[in-house]
Formats: C-alpha cells, structure tokens, sequence
C-alpha cells in the first residue's frame, strides 16, 4: 500500500476513531512494571484475586395491608403480637424485622382486622443501607482494607440479600467477622482522665430508632435489663454521678472507641438516686447534626449488630495461590482462542491481507473492552468466558463483511461496495440486537458472577457494532481495491 | 479449504427437517424426564438446589477424605488424576443450618487451606432458579420479538425462532446425557445460544429474503459464509475449553462444553430445519416471495 494511501484511510473517520480509542483504552489499562511485576489497572474479581464472598439474607419482611382499625393501634397490637420490631414506613406498607411466613403472618392479620395484601421477603432500602452502614464500621474496625459490601435492592425498592466481598480474606475468618458482635460498654467517669466500668452491651435490652423530641433535641430511645438496670443505678451512684452529674460524664465505648460522652440529665440523675430505669434516652443535639449522630449511635448502640437478624444465604472463597492458578490459564485461554480464530481464518482465506486486519480489529476488540473495563467492570472467571465469546462472534462477523463484499469473488466498485458494506452492517446489527436483548436480563438481574458476564457481552457488542466494524469494513475496502 | 456437499436440491423440505425434528423430539423426552425427577430441565448443580461445593488439589484418597468429613452430610466426591499423585476433588455436601456451615467451612480449611469453596442455601437457590428461569424467559420473548421486527414476513420469522428453540432444547437434552450439570455458568452459556444460534439463521435469511438469484444458490452462498463463521467461532470456544479444562476452571469449560454443544446443534438447525422452512416457504409462496423486498446486489 502506497503511503498516501495509508494517510487517506487513518483520515476517515471510522478508522480514526478505532485508532484514538484502542490509544485510550492503552492508557486507561495503564501496562506498567512496579517491583519488577507486570501491573495494570484492570479490576480482578475475588476468584482471581484470592478472597472470600458471604451473602447474608435478611430474616424479615415487608408487607402491604388495608386496616379496618387505625393504622397505629394496628401497628402497636402487631408489635405485641409479634414480640417484633414492627415499622410503618409510608401508607399501608410496614416492615417486620422478625421472619414470619406468608400464611402464618395472613392469619394474624385477618385476626387484628386487617387485610394483608403484597407479601416481599426483606426490608426496606434505608434499613438495608444501616445495615451496611453497620457492617461496613465493623470491617474496617478490624482492619481490612478491601471490603465491599453491596445491599441487593430490586426493582421494588425491597432489599432481601446483601453481599459482603473482601478480598484476601478466607471464608473461615469472614463468617467470624460477619458474625462477631462488637464489644459495647458503658463508663463513668470518676476523675478526669480515669472512668470506672459500669456496664457490657449484653444487657442493652432494646435500642429504638433515632427521635426528634418536641425541643428539635434528637435522640436515641434504648432500654436496659431489670439486672442492667441495677448495674446502671448502682454504679451511677457508687461513682457520684447522681449527686454531681456534671463531673461524671457517661461514655459509651465500643470496640474500645469512646462513641458517645455526656452528663446524666438532672431528672434522670433524680431518679436513679431512687430507682432503677430501665427505660432511657440518649440525647445528641438538635438539626440535620443531631439527627446525624443519633443515626450513627443508634448503630453503635446495638453493638455492630445488625437491626434486623440474618442467615447465610450463600458464600464462597477461592485463595490467592488457585486465583493466581486461574489468572495464568484464563490468560493462556484468551492466547489460545486467538490462535484457534487465526488458523481458522488463514484456512478459509488463505491471504494474509485479509487475515492480519482481521485479527488485528478482533485484537483492537478486546483492547478497547479491557480499557472501558478498568472504569466499569471488574473481571471475574464469568466476565473473562464473556470475553473469549465476544473474540469469536467477534470474528464471525467480520467473516459475514469480507464474504458480503466480496460477492461472487469480484471486488466490486466503490459505490456497489459501500451497498453491500451497509447490507452486511444490517446482518451485523440484527444479531447485535438479538445477542444484547439475550443478554439483558442478565445485565439487570442480579445473578451474582452472570452480572459480569452480561455487561462485558453486551459492551463488547456494542462496541463491534458502532467501533470496530465499521473500521474493518473500510480497512479491507482499501486493501482490496489494490 | 473443501467445504463438505451441501446439496440442498436434492431435498424436499420434509427430508430437510425430519432428521432434526426426531433429535428435538428426543431432547424434549430427556428434558421432561429430568423435570420430572429433579423438577428442573436440566439436572440442577448447587448453584439451585443448594449444597456445599468444595474443590481440593490433594493426594489423599476418597477413603480418607470420607473418614475426614464422617461427622458432614457428604454426597458425592468427583474429581479428576492430574498424573503426578495430585488430583483436584470436587467435594459436594447438601444444605446446613448456619453453624453446620460454619463448623464444615473451618474443618475444610484446617486440613485443605487452598480449597475452593462455594456454598448456596437451599432458598437462595430457589432464588437463584426464579430469577435464571425469568432470565431465560424475558432473552427468549425479546429475541422472537427482534426477529418478527427485523423481516416483518411472519414464516421466516417463525423459522428463525424455532431453530433457536430448538437448538436450546437439543442441547438442554445433550447436558442431560452428558451429566453436565445446570449452573449459573450454564445458564449463561444457554443465554449465550440465544444471540448465537440467531446469527447465521439471520445470515441466511437476510440472503434468501434480501439478495437476487435462484433460491438454492443463495442458500448454498449463505451456508459458505455461515460455515466459516461457525468454525472460527467453534475454535475460539474449544480453545477456551481444552484450557480451562487443563486449569480445572469449573465454571469457563462448562460454558464453553455448553457452547460447543449448542453451536453444533446450530449448524444441523440453521442449514436443515430453518433452510427446509424456508424451502417449502419459497415454493408454496412464491408470488409473495419475489414481490418481497429486494437488496441492490
């Protein structure tokens, strides 16, 4: 090829843009040595890196009714009945923090006078997102870094499952920290760098939702054990902080991190310098900060428990010595495939003019995959056998171009040619749409690893349709004109 | 390259599809069988009835990991020799309640801290299997729907969408004899068919429908192209199959096992049951056929 050729074809822009986008993608994947490893920035998934996932279904339930009664004695008389968080979170549709099946639950409701409508196994998406909020502290509390925890919401806006991934971490040690409650402890302070114990989490009976007091003071409502009553008094008393609460704060310290510090209210102190309490409230300030930090010691109050009870629903773990195994073959299955789509081109056409632009857009392909990749995807085994497809319908496309052109053997006329180049883009586009409308599903649904495998389908798809064929087509067109 | 003989004159449309139509028929057999005995197509892996899965590189013997997990509920242990005393174990336990799974979870990594774990409760398999078959269900509509849009003649359609249902179910009866199990991978790899098998049949149909010339000559043209097409794709697929086979991949080489099988249905489905439809399309309906739309080529 002449090189005013070459100048020409970089020029058009179908081909200009596969060039500045397989730049960009080069970029974006980043290929650089650090400590004499070869290092990119393409995101592995946790069968590749080595590390464990846990999947955590929430034990409770959100239901729809209609009630003859009013709404909250219904709420309330539920609530007994149950002997269960029960919340009313917008008209007709509360949540029950207690797992009670269908029939069962049916039953009770037509009993209180009222009619259970929609039934859907999980908890609404700001009680999921306090659960995470929950889990979240207690695994960076304990130090591990690469922690990613995901509540699963459907489509109605109801989480049943959340997923915990952390990296380098067995499946042994992550149950342990999914299910270890932290430590909580209440203080009092007898001097002032020097607190006395008071009081351990396991006899925090109740802990309610964050309350706005008439004042505008938010707070958070807990309760104590008869016996954690006693404790709590007795120690209020033995350290003075009835008599002179001020010099006596309280603080509450979880996992050895003091989470709340105040004074005993002055008709709180009164009281207890008479009787146990068990009912009482922790005061944090009024406005959007106040609301802020009884939100966060609510959580802490329940001692990285999590609001609503949970089962394991699934998990797994694959350690970095077989990620590090699978990494290397999945790599030599993507060389392999390339060299099985080679052979097979050369057999059939048999001229390397036709079979080098070929590879070299499948090749452009994945590139430009990778690149999109390190922003979007992370790669996982799933995503990485979407990959190795996309490289062979990849292929078969471009044999359905170079086929369509060359017609009945002849390399027809610049006009005629871009007549059957957009015929055989049509072909391109109808099974492009097939494979994306196959695969969405998939894409949407949260599947666990099938997600990936999706989306790195899909993208690779698209990316053959709008980028890279449209680039070969007028690649080959000027080779063949020769 | 010799392309094998493909001779379509010499067939009736009948004969096209009869050898297709007793193996479609045979699938759905093994398919409804299974379904009755298992309740799913396909026999289902942990990924939707729920168990415990545990891959071991160990030179211990079936005997000794038995004694080793008496006190778990133990089903099967499959595995293949790697020749130099290490084999790679597949260890499958059925369902616990959580402190069955986290006592089973750390007796496996006491003895084998590089096992591969994979565990799925019994409900969230029951998830897992609504949602798969949702999945399956919302891809196939969605196909027959872009391929009813794409010709707008309703018969060719039809025969694009028969062959896809056919090649599914030919290759959901082939898993069954094969003893490949239905996995999330699996699953995927059937989606996958989905897009795929519609690839040559839209080939061909755009050929047949779109381009000048005697029927069976385009038909013959069209089946070069698609051949081609199935073969690099053939090869890439393989490629990533003998690998991960090699590498023990469990979830690459059952799509890419799924795959091949599928593609290979799709080459009987395409050139014999969606071209003898089309056949018997092109001479009952031939008035229609040559006032239909036209390419320029």
């Amino acid at each position: 090829m002449e090189k005013n050729d070459i100048i020409e074809l970089v020029k058009d822009w179908r081909v200009a843009a596969l060039i500045i986008l397989v730049v960009l993608a080069v970029v974006a994947i980043y290929p650089h040595f650090e400590d004499g490893h070869l290092t990119t920035n393409i995101q592995y998934g946790l069968d590749l890196e080595g590390g464990s996932w846990t999947q955590l279904e929430f034990q409770a339930e959100t239901v729809t009714f209609v009630s003859d009664t009013p709404v909250d004695e219904f709420v309330t008389s539920l609530r007994e009945r149950l002997d269960a968080e029960v919340y009313l979170v917008s008209e007709g549709m509360i949540e029950i923090r207690k797992e009670v099946p269908e029939d069962e639950l049916r039953t009770i409701f037509t009993e209180e006078g009222a009619t259970l409508k929609e039934y859907y196994p999980g908890i609404m998406k700001d009680t999921a997102e306090q659960a995470k909020t929950i889990l979240e502290e207690k695994i960076n509390s304990l130090g591990t870094k690469d922690a990613k925890v995901y509540a699963i919401t459907g489509i109605n806006g109801i989480c049943r499952y959340m997923r915990i991934e952390l990296a380098g971490v067995s499946l042994n040690e992550a149950l342990e920290i999914v299910g270890k409650p932290g430590k909580f402890e209440i203080r009092i302070q007898t001097a002032t760098n020097e607190t006395e114990h008071v009081l351990w989490g396991d006899v925090v009976s109740s802990v309610q939702t964050p309350h706005m007091e008439p004042g505008g003071m938010w707070g958070v409502p807990f309760a104590l054990s008869t016996e954690g009553a006693e404790q709590f008094q007795q120690g209020a008393i033995t350290y003075g902080a009835t008599k002179d609460p001020n010099s006596h704060y309280l603080e509450m310290i979880l996992d050895g991190n003091v989470v709340y510090s105040a004074p005993l209210s002055p008709s709180l102190a009164g009281d207890l310098q008479v009787a146990p309490t068990r009912s009482m409230r922790a005061s944090t300030g009024a406005g959007e900060e106040g609301r802020e930090e009884a939100r966060m010691l609510e959580i802490h109050l329940r001692a990285g428990a999590l609001p609503v009870d949970v089962s394991i629903a699934g998990a797994g773990s694959v350690s970095s010595t077989l990620g590090a195994h699978f990494k290397l073959f999945c790599i030599l299955a993507g060389i392999f495939a390339l060299i099985a789509v080679a052979v097979a081109i050369f057999i059939r056409y048999r001229e390397p003019a036709i079979v080098l632009p070929m590879i070299g857009t499948n090749f452009s392909e994945i590139i430009i995959l990778l690149g999109i990749a390190t922003f979007i995807q992370q790669l996982d085994l799933a995503s990485i056998a979407g990959l190795i497809a996309v490289l062979g319908t990849g292929i078969d496309q471009l044999v359905i171009i170079t086929d369509e052109v060359l017609h009945e053997g002849k390399v027809p006329s610049p006009n005629l040619y871009l007549k059957r180049l957009t015929r055989a883009l049509g072909i391109i586009m109808a099974s492009a749409a097939t494979v994306i409308i196959a695969m969405l599903p998939l894409a949407v649904m949260d599947l666990s690893s099938l997600r990936g495998f999706a989306i790195i389908t899909i993208l690779g798809v698209v990316i053959g349709v709008v980028v890279t064929r449209p680039a070969y087509g007028r690649i080959i067109m000027a080779i063949l004109s020769k | 390259m010799d392309f094998p003989k493909y001779n379509i004159r010499k067939f009736t449309p009948v004969q096209l599809i009869t050898i297709p139509m007793i193996i479609l028929v045979l699938a759905l057999v093994s398919v409804g069988i299974t379904w009755m005995a298992t309740g799913m197509p396909v026999t289902p892996g942990i990924d939707f009835s729920g168990g415990i899965g545990v891959t071991i590189g160990t030179s211990d013997s079936p005997e000794e990991i038995k004694e080793y997990f008496a006190a778990y509920p133990i089903e099967s242990i499959q595995g293949i020799d790697s020749g130099d005393g290490v084999s790679y174990l597949y260890l499958k336990f059925s369902t616990l309640d959580d402190t069955g799974y986290m006592a089973l979870v750390s007796h496996v990594s006491d003895r084998y801290p590089d096992a591969k774990i994979d565990l799925i409760g019994e409900s969230f398999g029951q998830t897992l299997q609504h949602q798969s078959a949702l999945a399956l269900l919302i891809s196939f509509i969605g196909m027959a729907i872009v391929v009813f849009v794409i010709f707008r003649t309703f018969i060719p359609s039809l025969a694009v969408v028969i062959s896809a249902f056919a090649d599914i179910a030919m290759t959901a009866g082939a898993m069954n004899v094969l003893g490949i199990p239905l996995s999330l991978g699996t699953t995927a790899a059937l989606l996958m068919l989905i897009g795929y098998s519609v690839d040559s049949d839209i080939l061909l149909t755009t050929r047949v429908l779109k381009r000048k010339g005697a029927f069976d000559e385009k038909i013959v043209g069209a089946f070069r192209t698609g051949l081609i097409m199935t073969t690099t794709t053939f090869g890439a697929i393989a490629a990533m199959g003998i690998v991960s086979y090699i590498g023990q991949i469990t979830i690459i080489w059952e799509i890419s096992a799924v795959l091949l099988i599928g593609l290979a249905f799709d080459v009987m489905n395409t050139w014999l049951t969606n071209a003898g439809i089309l056949k018997w399309y092109n001479t009952t309906e031939k008035g229609r056929f040559s006032s239909g739309k036209r390419g320029g080529a």
